[in-house]
C-alpha cells in the first residue's frame, strides 16, 4: 500500500497546527526564562470554552476568540501564583493541569447541566459543520498538481499557526517588547538595571502563551475533532515543551520539530489504517520526544566539550 | 569650596539588616572632571558605598549630594536621571542581544510603530563610539565579543543615558594587560570631555597610573583623600593594608614533618582566555601552616578549585602523600583525607534548612561507626554530634536546630567542627573567618594552630593580613596568577613589605620564590 | 521563627488554603445549582457542601456509617503509594511525574504474573507484587538515568513514558491477552491465591494492602530519615553543591530517588489490583500518580504525614463522589478542589505577610528571653 499519498502529506499540517500553535507559545516563553508546563491544562480549558461559546454565539469567530481569552486568563492566573506568591513554576503548571483533565469534566457537565438542562460530558453533539473554523481552498494554488492537494484546504488556523511561526521571529526579534523578553529570560538583571520591568514582561510572555494555546485549544474542540471531549489534547502541550527545546528554542527550528511529531502521528494513523493497531502507533510521537531530547543532549553535551578544548 | 564636588558623600553610615556595619561615617568628595580613586581591600566598605551612590542601597544615615544639591537615590533610575552610571564587575548585559540592541535596551528607537528600529540603534552606537573613542562591533553579539570590548559597551551604555559620573567597579580584574592599557587611555580621553570617574579599584600601579586624587577606605572607615601624585605607593599601601585591631594567639615554633601536599607547576586558564595560575609550586608539611596572602582575585580561588576537584588545571601535578589528585570527585579527595573550609560557606558549606546535625554529619554519613546495618546509628549520630558541638562551643539549643537559624560565626564553626574533626592529613581553609564575630573567628583561629602542632598539614588563604600573618609558619603572597614571595619565617614581616608585594611592586627572585617547595 | 510559631504558621496556612479550596467548590456548586432565587441556589449549594464533607462519614440519619469510612480508607490504597513514590523523587528535587505511569505498569505486571504464573499459596501475591515493583522501578531508569549523566529533563520525559506505557499495555492487551470472550477489555481472571484478603467484607474492597500500604509509610520514613541514602536524597534536594562537596555520589542519588518511586508507585499498582479486581482492565492513566502529588506537597515530603494527606485526599473523592449521586453536582469536582489546595499549599508567598509577623515576633520573644538571662546573670 501507498503511504506517502497527498493525503498523508496534508494530514501531517493538518495534525501539526496545535503542536504547532503550542509550542510556539513554549518558545516565546522559554525565551522569557518561563517553562510553562501548564500548556496542556490550559489547550484543555480553551478547547472546552471555545466550543461551548461557539454553540452558544452560533459563531466559530466568537468560540475561537473565547478560547484565547480564556487561554489568556489562566495564563494570567498562573503568573499570579509563579510570579507574585512565588510558586515553583512546575507546581503552578500541574495544578493548571489537573484542572484540565478532572475540572474541565465538572465544568462541562455543571455549565450544561444549567444551560441546557441536561449534563453532557463532551460537547460533540453541539459543534456542527457550520461552528467549524473554516479550510480555506486558495484560488490558483489549489489547482496545482500534487502541491495545491497538500497546502491547500487546511483550517484557517493551520494557515494561521505558519504565519505565526513568522509573526514570532519579528515579535522576538524585531520589536522592543521581543528584545525585552529576551533579556528578561536571559539576564533579568541587566533588563532592570536600565528600567524594564521584569514583573510586567513576565505576564506579557506568559500571557502571549496563554493565547496561542487558547487557539491551540479551539483548533483541537472545533476543527481536529468536533466538540471537546475528555483528555482530548492527549499530551500535545508536553510535546510542544520537546518540540521547543529540540528546536534549540527557536521559531522555525521548532516548527520543523512540530512537524516531525506531524509526521510520526500521520505515519501511525496511516499504518494503523493497514490493520495495525492503533496502540502500537499512538506513542511513537511520545517515544520520538523522549529519543530527540537525549540526541539533543548529546549534541549540546559534544559541542561544550569542543567549546572547552577550544579554550584550553 | 563646595561647587567644585559633583558627589558629596557626607558621614554615609550603612548597616545592613543582618547587622553588619559596612560603611561607618565615610565622606567621599569627588570634584568634576577627576578620576577619583576608592581604594580599599575586600570587604573594606567600597562596594556598599558605590552601591548607595547609584541606588542600589540605602545608606543608614548620612547624606549624599550631586552637584550640590541634596538628593535621594531610590533605585538605578533614579541614579540615572541624575547623570550617574555605574559599570559593574559582573556585567549587566543580555549575551544574545547585538552590542546596539544592548545600548538601547529600555530606550528602544521605534520606525513604523511598533518595531525595533536597528539602523538608527547602530548609528547612535556608532557615534557614541566614535565620540568617546571606544570602539566596538555594533552588530555583534554580545556573546561573541571579547571582554574588554563588553566592558566598552558597559560604559557606552552608561554614556548614552546621560551619564556625567562614571563609577567603575574593579573594571581591570577581567581585563588583560593589553585591554588594560587601552581602558586606561580611554578613561583619560573622556576625562579630558569634562567627564568624572570614579575608579574602584585595589591595584595599586593602576591607581598611579590614571588618578588624580584616591579615598583610601579599611574596616568600613575612610582614611583619608590624598593627591595621587603627593603619596607614595609604600604609603598608600600602608594605609590600605594595616591592621587595626591585632588579635595575638600564641603558638609554639612549628616542627615541619614530611611534605603532604605538593603542587608542582599548576596552570590554569579561565574561559576567557585569561591566564589565572601561572606555573604555581608549591609544598605544605606535616604539622606546618602555609599561609597565602595577597589581594583577592589573584588566583587563590583558582587554586583551592584545583585542589578539591571543582575544576581541573591545563597542566602541572597536585598530590598528597604521594596520590595524584588531579580528576578525582570530592568523594576521592575526601578519602586521601583532604578537609576543605569552602569560601562561600552557605553554598558548599551547610545544607541551610538542614539540621545542625544533619550538616555535621555530611562528609561521614556512609561511615560504619555512624551505621548499624542499613539504618544509621542515631545514638552515635547523636553522640558525635553532642560531642562535635560541645568542642567548637557551637551556640545552638540543640542539634536539631536548623543551621540557618544560626548565626554567622556558629554556621562556620558547623563547617569547621566537620571539617578538623574527619581525621584529615591536610586541612585547606579558605578564608576560615570571614565575615564572622571575634570571638568564633579566635576560637577558630587557636584550633588550626592546635591542629597544625598534632601533625596534621594546613593551608591557610586569607585575605586578612591579621590573620595570614598571626597564624602562619611560612608564607608566600599571590600576585597574578604567580607566586610573588616566599618568606619562611613570619616573625620578621611588616605590613609594608607585603603591601609592596601583594600590590606587586616588588616580586622575588625565582630561586627565593622554589624555596617553597622545600627541596 | 520558633518551633512553636513555625508549628502554628503551617496550620494556619494548611486551614487558609483548604477553606479557599472550599469557597472555591461553594462558589461553583453554588453556580451549578438548582433553584430560582438565590437563596434557594444557597440553600442547595450548602446542602450540596454539607453532602460533601459529611457523607463520608455518615449516613443521612446522622448515625456513623462504617462502610463508608471502609470506602475512604480503600480509596486512601492507590495514593499512599504513589504519594510515597512522589515524596522520595520530590524530596532530591528531582520533579518526576511518572508515578502515574508507574503504577499502570505496576498493576499490569502484577496481573500477569497473578494469571500466568504457578506460585502455591499467598507467596504469589508476593511474587506478583515484586514484579510488578520491578518493572516500574525498572522504567524509572530510562529518565533516572538520562538526568544524571545527561541533564535531559526528568520531568518531561517521565511524562512522555506515561503515554507510552500506557499505550503500549493497551496493544499488549487488545493483541494478545484479553479474555475475548467478554464484552470489554479484560484479562483472564486471576488464580485465586492471588488475590490479597479483605479486612472487612463489606464490598469496600479494603484489603489487607491498606495495611501493606501504611508499613511502606513506616519503612519510607525510616530509609529517608534513618538511613544514609534517604539522608543523601534530602540533602540533595536542599543544596546540591552541598552534596558534592561533602563528598556524596549525586548522580547515584539522582538515580536511586526516581527508581525507589517507580518501585513503590508499581508495589501500588499491584496491590491495588490484587485487593480491589479479580482481573485487569485499566485502559486509561488512573490518575493516582497525579493526586500522589499533590498528597506529597500536602505532606511536605515527609512520608509520616502522607496517610493524613491521603486520608483526606481520600475523603474528599469520596464526599464528591457520594454529593454526585444524591445532587447533581458532578463528582469530578474534586479535580478542582484539589487544584486549589494543591496550588496554595506549594505558593511560598501565601500569607508570607503573617509568617514576617511571626518571626519578628519571635525574635523579640528572643531577645527578651536574653536580656532575661542576661539579668539574671547579674
Amino acid at each position: 500500500m501507498r503511504i506517502l499519498t497527498t493525503d498523508f502529506f496534508f494530514s501531517i499540517f493538518r495534525i501539526a497546527t496545535p503542536i504547532l500553535l503550542a509550542t510556539l507559545a513554549a518558545v516565546i516563553g522559554e525565551k522569557g526564562g518561563i517553562s510553562n508546563i501548564g500548556l496542556e491544562g490550559i489547550m484543555m480549558m480553551s478547547a472546552l470554552f471555545g466550543s461551548l461559546s461557539a454553540f452558544w454565539s452560533k459563531s466559530w469567530v466568537i468560540g475561537l476568540l473565547a478560547a484565547m481569552a480564556v487561554g489568556l486568563g489562566e495564563a494570567l492566573l498562573m503568573g499570579v501564583f509563579a510570579f507574585k506568591l512565588k510558586t515553583d513554576i512546575i507546581l503552578v503548571g500541574t495544578a493548571v493541569n489537573m484542572i484540565g483533565s478532572g475540572g474541565t469534566i465538572f465544568l462541562v457537565k455543571t455549565i450544561t447541566n444549567v444551560t441546557m438542562g441536561s449534563a453532557l460530558t463532551s460537547t460533540t453533539s453541539l459543534i456542527t459543520k457550520e461552528l467549524q473554523i473554516p479550510s480555506i481552498h486558495i484560488p490558483l494554488i489549489q489547482d496545482i498538481p500534487v502541491l495545491g492537494k497538500i497546502i491547500s484546504g487546511h483550517s484557517l488556523l493551520t494557515y494561521l499557526a505558519f504565519l505565526l511561526v513568522w509573526l514570532t521571529i519579528v515579535l522576538l526579534y524585531k520589536t522592543p517588547l521581543g528584545m525585552n523578553i529576551r533579556s528578561v529570560g536571559e539576564n533579568p538583571n541587566a533588563a532592570s538595571s536600565v528600567g524594564v520591568s521584569v514583573s510586567k514582561i513576565r505576564f506579557i510572555t506568559i500571557g502571549i502563551g496563554g493565547i496561542l494555546a487558547g487557539m491551540g485549544g479551539a483548533y483541537m474542540s472545533m476543527y481536529y475533532a468536533m466538540g471537546w471531549s475528555l483528555d482530548m489534547v492527549a499530551g500535545r502541550g508536553f510535546i510542544a515543551l520537546a518540540a521547543q527545546s529540540m528546536g534549540g528554542g527557536e521559531p522555525v527550528g521548532s516548527m520543523l520539530a512540530a512537524l516531525v511529531f506531524g509526521f510520526a502521528q500521520a505515519l501511525g494513523i496511516k499504518v494503523s489504517a493497514t490493520g495495525v493497531d492503533s496502540n502500537l502507533v499512538a506513542p511513537i510521537p511520545y517515544i520520538v520526544t523522549i529519543l530527540s531530547l537525549v540526541v539533543f543532549a548529546l549534541n549540546q553535551r559534544r559541542k561544550e566539550r569542543k567549546r572547552y578544548r577550544g579554550a584550553a | 569650596m563646595s561647587e567644585e564636588y559633583v558627589i558629596q558623600m557626607k558621614d554615609i553610615t550603612k548597616v545592613y539588616p543582618n547587622g553588619t556595619v559596612a560603611n561607618q561615617d565615610v565622606c567621599l568628595n569627588v570634584k568634576k572632571g577627576e578620576i577619583h580613586a576608592l581604594m580599599g581591600e575586600n570587604g573594606a566598605g567600597k562596594s556598599t558605598l558605590m552601591k548607595m551612590l547609584f541606588g542600589l542601597e540605602q545608606p543608614t544615615s548620612g547624606e549624599i549630594l550631586v552637584n550640590g544639591e541634596k538628593v535621594n537615590l531610590s533605585s538605578p533610575s533614579m541614579a540615572i536621571s541624575k547623570g550617574i552610571g555605574m559599570v559593574h564587575q559582573h556585567f549587566m548585559l543580555v549575551p544574545s542581544l547585538t552590542v546596539a540592541e544592548n545600548m538601547v535596551l529600555g530606550m528602544v528607537p521605534k520606525r513604523s510603530g511598533c518595531l525595533i528600529d536597528e539602523k538608527k540603534a547602530v548609528e547612535l552606537t556608532e557615534e557614541y563610539a566614535k565620540k568617546f573613542n571606544l570602539l566596538v562591533d555594533a552588530r555583534a553579539k554580545v556573546m561573541d565579543i571579547p571582554v574588554g570590548m563588553k566592558q566598552k559597551v558597559e560604559i557606552l551604555k552608561a554614556l548614552v543615558r546621560g551619564a556625567r559620573i562614571l563609577i567603575l567597579d574593579e573594571p581591570t580584574a577581567v581585563l588583560t594587560a593589553q585591554e588594560t592599557q587601552e581602558l586606561f587611555v580611554q578613561l583619560k580621553n573622556l576625562k579630558n570631555q569634562g567627564y568624572t570617574i570614579i575608579f574602584i579599584s585595589h591595584k595599586l600601579k593602576e591607581i598611579m597610573e590614571i588618578t588624580d586624587r584616591m579615598t583610601i577606605l579599611r574596616g568600613g572607615r575612610s582614611m583619608g583623600v590624598h593627591e595621587t601624585s603627593q603619596v607614595t605607593p609604600q604609603e598608600i599601601s600602608r594605609l590600605m593594608v594595616g591592621r587595626d585591631v591585632i588579635l595575638k594567639v600564641e603558638k609554639d615554633k612549628a616542627q615541619p614533618g614530611k611534605e603532604v601536599l605538593r603542587v608542582r607547576d599548576l596552570s590554569f586558564t579561565n574561559e576567557w582566555g585569561k591566564k589565572m595560575l601561572d606555573s604555581v609550586s608549591l609544598s605544605v608539611r606535616k604539622g606546618e601552616i602555609l599561609g597565602i596572602a595577597g589581594v583577592e582575585g589573584n588566583g587563590q580561588k583558582e587554586l583551592v578549585d584545583m585542589l578539591f576537584g571543582f575544576s581541573r588545571p591545563n597542566g602541572g601535578s597536585i598530590q598528597v602523600n604521594g596520590e595524584n589528585l588531579i580528576g578525582l570527585s570530592q568523594r576521592e579527595i575526601r578519602r586521601k583525607h583532604v578537609s576543605l573550609v569552602p569560601e562561600d560557606r552557605m553554598l558548599y558549606g551547610i545544607a541551610s534548612t538542614a539540621t545542625i546535625e544533619e550538616n555535621l554529619i555530611s562528609d561521614r554519613s556512609g561511615s560504619p561507626e555512624l551505621n548499624r546495618g542499613i539504618l544509621f546509628n542515631m545514638k552515635a549520630i547523636h553522640k558525635e554530634t553532642e560531642a562535635l558541638i560541645k568542642d567548637y562551643t557551637v551556640l545552638c539549643k540543640n542539634g536539631s536546630q536548623q543551621v540557618g537559624s544560626l548565626s554567622g560565626g556558629n554556621i562556620q564553626k558547623v563547617v569547621v567542627a566537620r571539617e578538623f574533626s574527619n581525621d584529615p592529613a591536610l586541612i585547606i581553609a579558605d578564608q576560615p573567618t570571614r565575615g564572622i564575630d571575634v570571638g568564633a573567628t579566635e576560637f577558630i583561629r587557636k584550633k588550626l594552630i592546635e591542629l597544625s602542632r598534632s601533625g596534621i598539614a594546613v593551608l591557610l588563604i586569607s585575605a586578612d593580613l591579621n590573620e595570614v600573618m598571626e597564624l602562619s609558619d611560612s608564607l608566600i603572597i599571590m600576585h597574578g596568577g604567580k607566586i610573588a614571595a616566599y618568606f619562611e619565617d613570619t616573625a620578621e614581616l611588616t605590613d609594608e613589605l607585603m603591601g609592596r608585594y601583594m600590590l606587586g611592586l616588588e616580586e622575588q627572585s625565582p630561586e627565593e620564590i622554589r624555596r617553597v617547595c622545600h627541596e | 521563627m520558633s518551633r512553636k510559631n513555625r508549628t502554628k504558621f503551617s496550620i494556619i496556612r494548611g486551614a487558609a488554603a483548604l477553606g479557599i479550596g472550599l469557597l472555591v467548590a461553594f462558589l461553583l456548586i453554588f453556580f451549578g445549582s438548582e433553584g430560582s432565587t438565590v437563596g434557594e441556589k444557597f440553600s442547595s449549594a450548602l446542602d450540596a457542601l454539607r453532602e460533601m464533607l459529611i457523607s463520608p462519614l455518615f449516613r443521612k440519619d446522622g448515625s456513623f456509617s462504617l462502610k463508608n469510612l471502609s470506602d475512604v480508607l480503600a480509596g486512601m490504597i492507590p495514593i499512599l503509594f504513589t504519594g510515597l513514590a512522589t515524596c522520595i523523587m520530590f524530596a532530591a528535587n528531582q520533579f518526576n511525574l511518572g508515578a502515574e505511569g508507574g503504577i499502570m505498569l505496576g498493576a499490569f505486571v502484577t496481573s500477569l504474573v497473578a494469571i500466568y504464573v504457578p506460585v502455591p499459596g499467598p507467596l504469589l501475591i508476593i511474587v506478583a507484587v515484586l514484579a510488578g515493583a520491578i518493572a516500574s522501578a525498572a522504567v524509572m531508569l530510562i529518565p533516572a538515568v538520562l538526568k544524571a549523566k545527561l541533564g535531559v529533563s526528568e520531568m518531561v520525559n517521565s511524562l512522555m513514558l506515561n503515554y507510552v506505557i500506557m499505550y503500549f499495555l493497551n496493544y499488549l492487551m487488545k493483541s494478545f491477552l484479553a479474555d475475548t470472550s467478554k464484552g470489554i477489555t479484560q484479562t483472564f481472571p486471576f488464580q485465586d491465591n492471588a488475590l490479597i484478603p479483605q479486612m472487612i467484607n463489606n464490598g469496600s474492597r479494603l484489603s489487607w494492602g491498606f495495611v501493606a500500604g501504611l508499613i511502606m509509610v513506616v519503612l519510607s520514613w525510616f530509609f529517608m530519615y534513618r538511613t544514609k541514602w534517604g539522608y543523601g536524597i534530602r540533602m540533595t534536594g536542599i543544596n546540591q553543591p552541598f552534596v558534592m562537596y561533602s563528598g556524596m555520589n549525586v548522580a547515584m542519588i539522582i538515580i536511586l530517588c526516581q527508581v525507589l518511586g517507580g518501585l513503590l508507585a508499581g508495589m501500588g499498582g499491584g496491590i491495588e489490583v490484587l485487593g480491589r479486581y479479580n482481573v485487569y482492565n485499566w485502559s486509561a492513566l488512573p490518575g493516582y500518580g497525579w493526586t500522589g502529588i499533590t498528597v506529597a506537597i500536602l505532606a511536605g515530603n515527609n512520608p509520616l504525614y502522607v496517610p493524613l494527606a491521603a486520608f483526606f485526599m481520600s475523603y474528599l473523592t469520596k464526599g464528591c463522589t457520594l454529593m454526585s449521586t444524591n445532587t447533581d453536582v458532578p463528582a469530578q469536582l474534586i479535580s478542582i478542589i484539589q487544584a486549589v489546595i494543591f496550588i496554595f499549599f506549594a505558593a511560598q508567598q501565601f500569607l508570607s505577610g503573617y509568617r514576617q509577623k511571626l518571626v519578628v515576633q519571635s525574635a523579640k520573644e528572643e531577645m527578651a528571653e536574653n536580656n532575661a538571662g542576661k539579668e539574671a546573670l547579674r
